[in-house]
């Protein structure tokens, strides 16, 4: 393992000698491309993993109370839902981006394209705070009277709706921590230990915002297209 | 060793953008589907188009394609949920216990 006096996470190459006296160059977690990347997929399949069991017990209640939850859905703004969708398609494309102009050497380019990322991830952010906003002030949230029992609500309609502010509340959670992220990613890239020879950091932090987009991919229509049909009968 | 494989810019940038192309079609297909076609299925549609989408997000935004461990790995975590999802249908088509779930009526 490599170590250093004066940061423990700075990349330097340490040679390890084998029985015939050749050297090798030991590698660090920076260096070590391939093993850095299965060790992030191996993290991002938990994730997918956690967000699974979310989406089986959406799927139980719904088999169980259909009708209530194409009732419920039918009432979510499908409009901001539908910017936001538009919103991180295009936070993938920057954040793609910025990958790539790392890895041609373009470093300013990069960093441009990180800001760009998390510019739009504030925007998802704003409208999904507007959108709550306005779902609070129609009634429709956690621990208000009207999503308790014998509030007006049917049972299946406010389990819909619990199982709806968790998800994209876990999910904007997860926008948040992909904006701390990439903040981190801008700060490494200034001090030089991320740049286009070691950019394992930025794939794997690009890697994570596709899968953050990735699963508003199933919430988006889960949510907010099931009950569309009821309003076009 | 870091990652010094070249880049063909000018291709990937194209690559990207194509991909953007296709994604937002398909989102514009999520938009007017219940409207238009198959409405009487508009969930199982409307996962059928969230998932193209997720393969195209895995194998060209992800960079699956050709990633041979990574990929198996990938398909055995969705294999296991997707195990998990059908035991969960499956049960809940025979559900037994209304009268005394907390899950099917508020509870008394």
């Amino acid at each position: 393992m490599a170590h250093d006096s004066h940061d423990s996470h700075e990349y330097v190459p340490e040679i390890a000698v084998d029985r015939n006296g050749k050297e090798h160059v030991v590698q660090g977690w920076q260096g070590d491309f391939d093993g850095a990347k299965l060790g992030f997929w191996l993290f991002m399949l938990t994730e997918v993993l956690m967000f699974g069991a979310m989406f089986m017990t959406l799927t139980y209640y719904f088999t169980l109370h259909h009708a209530d939850f194409i009732h419920a859905s039918s009432e979510l703004d499908r409009t901001l839902g539908g910017i936001n969708t538009v919103v991180l398609l295009f936070s993938a494309l920057t954040m793609g981006l910025g990958l790539l102009k790392m890895r041609s050497g373009d470093v300013k380019g990069a960093k441009l394209m990180i800001w760009a990322t998390i510019l739009l991830a504030l925007v998802f952010l704003g409208v999904k705070a507007l959108e709550w906003t306005n779902d609070y002030n129609e009634g429709i949230f956690l621990g208000l009277e009207t999503m308790q029992a014998g509030g007006g609500k049917s049972f299946g309609e406010i389990l819909f709706f619990g199982m709806y502010f968790t998800m994209t509340g876990l999910h904007g959670f997860h926008i948040i921590i992909g904006i701390g992220l990439m903040l981190w990613l801008l700060k490494r890239i200034n001090s030089k230990k991320v740049s286009p020879e070691h950019h394992i950091l930025h794939f794997n932090i690009a890697l994570y915002w596709d899968l953050v987009h990735l699963i508003w991919v199933f919430v988006f229509p889960y949510f907010y297209m099931t009950g569309a049909g009821a309003i076009h009968g | 060793m870091a990652n010094h494989t070249t880049v063909d810019y000018k291709a990937e940038k194209g690559g990207y953008y194509k991909v953007l192309v296709g994604l937002l079609l398909l989102t514009a297909l999520t938009f007017i589907q219940p409207s238009m076609f198959l409405t009487d299925i508009t969930f199982g549609i409307q996962m059928l188009i969230g998932t193209v989408k997720a393969w195209i997000i895995l194998m060209y935004y992800m960079h699956l394609k050709g990633e041979k461990l990574i990929g198996w790995t990938v398909v055995f975590a969705v294999f296991i949920v997707v195990f998990f999802f059908t035991i969960v249908i499956i049960d809940v088509s025979n559900f037994q216990y209304a009268d005394v779930s907390h899950i099917t009526s508020p509870a008394k």
